[in-house]
């Protein structure tokens, strides 16, 4: 129990008959509940940590589980910023009717440009687009047999979403264009990679349960070894008057640092992966032509982190008081 | 103070342990409490205390029913009380001082007060100078006494004892006995059970004596003057 008396003068004169001088001074009060909550706090801490090795091994249990689905967690941003990337490849092309003028062409690309479905819409021209082609194969074209040039202009459409409903009405849009002959679609496979991601999604959400449940055990299972090993302590002071509340108040507390310690671990051992994969996978994904996108754990997810620790292991906590609190009754 | 009206207790088990108890306590009284070993005696106090619920019978202890007494209302109920027990319960990891301020971080005093009144408490018993002592360093007489302390510090209004001397030899047990006197003579309202029929013979206070769960004779108060 936080019974210990802190911050006691170290005086040892001997205070005569002065008990008698007051009595009972309002207690139950609001400071003595603050102090008693201060005091919880850090007798548990303390509690905690002279015993590191045994301690040591419930907020490293915790710590592990939370660093596997933070880790998938953390690669799946970063897929989905990747894929983001990959919108550019994404995109639509509009060939248009051949001797369209060029202005009629702008005109169009303008027009898509200013669409909100739309984040980028540039135009190329039949010209440039034989001019390329030529250059591509590095030939002329008196070589292929052409006088004229055979290409129809284009226009080069890079949706601002990847909702596949929105993509679908946009290209509905498109189609509909008079100056409009052909379009081609490379969007199919952003559809699948994001179904993908949503299952994959769905997979970890199922993970983080699992290992939150895991949490959940080890923190009881710890506490209850911490009721189990001051029983004795826990009748006497219920006997001397102790509530409830101040009963399980310090065991609240180790709950609330096995969590806090738990998620701080796993924050560093998550922070300390993604520094580890950081280059193996900048490396492999330079090979596509990628640039790595290694996200971090900013401010908000390491606080939901810690905060998602603290809590589970405080249910934790409260699972083994309710569970075993009822076996210390004074006898 | 403490008030039995044919109160019974049966255990789980179907072992009557007190049938129909009328024994009434007044304020300010010393009340010896004896019998044979298996008699009831700690059975009697469990019931005050509320350690054990009355199986039938009033029992009115501090002006509260105790029957009627709800959960949440125990732990303030029992700070008006001080216990001793037999083998004093002590909190064996801490020191003496911090053993004796439970009751008053318990009920959560100001600190300055709870340095003053454990002091205060430790100093009747003749064990200041044993503050910063583990109980495991003292002596039983002494843990006992510590005992005492813990028990007196809130100065309760009603001071049990259940065999407060079973583990130590005549002269200490007339030395703790005294010790309650003095309590009893400032007006707590003691009750002590021991089976040490020589030690109570000696001090001339009420004597309530149990047989096999029956109450035998609550002889009239006979105080020292
Ligand atoms: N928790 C219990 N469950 C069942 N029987 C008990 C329990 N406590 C005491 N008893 C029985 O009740 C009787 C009275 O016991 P107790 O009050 O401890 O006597 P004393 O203190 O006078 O020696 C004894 O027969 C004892 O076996
Ligand atoms: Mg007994």
């Amino acid at each position: 129990m936080s019974t210990r008396t802190p911050n006691r003068p170290t005086t040892k004169k001997p205070v005569q008959n002065s008990a008698n001088r007051r009595r009972d001074s309002a207690p139950g009060n609001r400071s003595a509940w603050l102090r008693h909550h201060r005091d919880c706090a850090s007798q548990s801490l303390m509690r905690l940590l002279r015993s590191p090795v045994s301690s040591a091994l419930t907020w490293l249990v915790i710590a592990i589980s939370l660093t596997l689905p933070t880790l998938f967690y953390l690669a799946l941003s970063s897929l989905q910023a990747q894929t983001e990337q990959w919108q550019e490849g994404g995109q639509i092309t509009l060939y248009l009717e051949q001797g369209l003028p060029d202005s009629d062409g702008d005109r169009l690309t303008r027009e898509l440009d200013a669409r909100p479905e739309v984040a980028r819409a540039y135009y190329i021209s039949a010209d440039e687009a034989w001019t390329s082609f030529q250059e591509t194969l590095s030939i002329n074209r008196q070589a292929l047999g052409f006088t004229d040039n055979p290409l129809p202009a284009s226009i080069v459409v890079v949706p601002s979403q990847q909702n596949s409903s929105q993509l679908e009405a946009l290209q509905l849009i498109i189609r509909g264009l008079p100056e409009v002959e052909d379009v081609q679609l490379d969007l199919a496979w952003i559809d699948r990679l994001n179904r993908f991601l949503e299952l994959i999604y769905s997979i970890v959400t199922g993970l983080a349960v699992l290992l939150g449940v895991a949490v959940l055990l080890v923190v009881g299972n710890t506490i209850r070894l911490a009721i189990e090993s001051r029983k004795d302590e826990i009748r006497v002071i219920k006997l001397l008057g102790a509530t409830e509340a101040f009963v399980r108040r310090p065991f609240v507390y180790l709950g609330i640092w096995y969590g806090l310690l738990g998620g701080v671990a796993a924050w560093i051992l998550v922070t300390a992966v993604a520094w580890w994969l950081r280059s193996p996978l900048t490396a492999f994904l330079s090979t596509y032509g990628l640039e790595a996108n290694v996200a971090w754990l900013g401010f908000t997810d390491t606080l939901v982190l810690i905060l998602a620790s603290i809590g589970v292991s405080l249910a934790g906590a409260h699972i083994a008081l309710q569970r075993h609190l009822k076996d210390a009754e004074p006898r | 103070m403490i008030h039995f009206d044919q109160v019974s207790k049966r255990y789980e088990g179907g072992h009557e342990a007190l049938s129909s108890i009328s024994l009434h306590i007044e304020k300010g009284e010393m009340v010896f409490l004896t019998g044979h070993s298996g008699a009831g005696k700690s059975t009697l106090l469990k019931l005050i205390t509320r350690i054990e619920k009355a199986s039938s019978g009033q029992l009115r202890v501090n002006g509260q029913i105790l029957n009627r007494l709800r959960r949440s209302q125990i732990p303030h109920f029992r700070r008006n009380l001080g216990i001793v027990h037999q083998d004093h319960q002590l909190l064996m990891d801490q020191t003496v001082y911090d053993n004796v301020a439970l009751p008053l971080i318990i009920a959560g005093e100001h600190p300055k007060d709870v340095t003053r009144r454990v002091r205060a408490a430790l100093d009747k018993v003749g064990l200041l100078e044993r503050e910063e002592y583990r109980p495991i360093q003292l002596s039983g007489g002494e843990q006992q006494r510590v005992g005492i302390a813990r028990a007196v510090v809130k100065k309760p209004a009603i001071l049990l004892a259940d065999e407060p001397t079973g583990n130590l030899d005549p002269g200490l047990s007339r030395d703790i006995m005294e010790l309650f006197s003095e309590f009893n003579r400032v007006g707590t309202t003691v009750l002590i059970a021991s089976h040490d029929l020589g030690l109570i013979a000696r001090l001339n206070y009420r004597v309530a004596s149990l047989q096999d769960g029956k109450l035998m004779s609550t002889p009239f108060e006979g105080r020292r003057t």
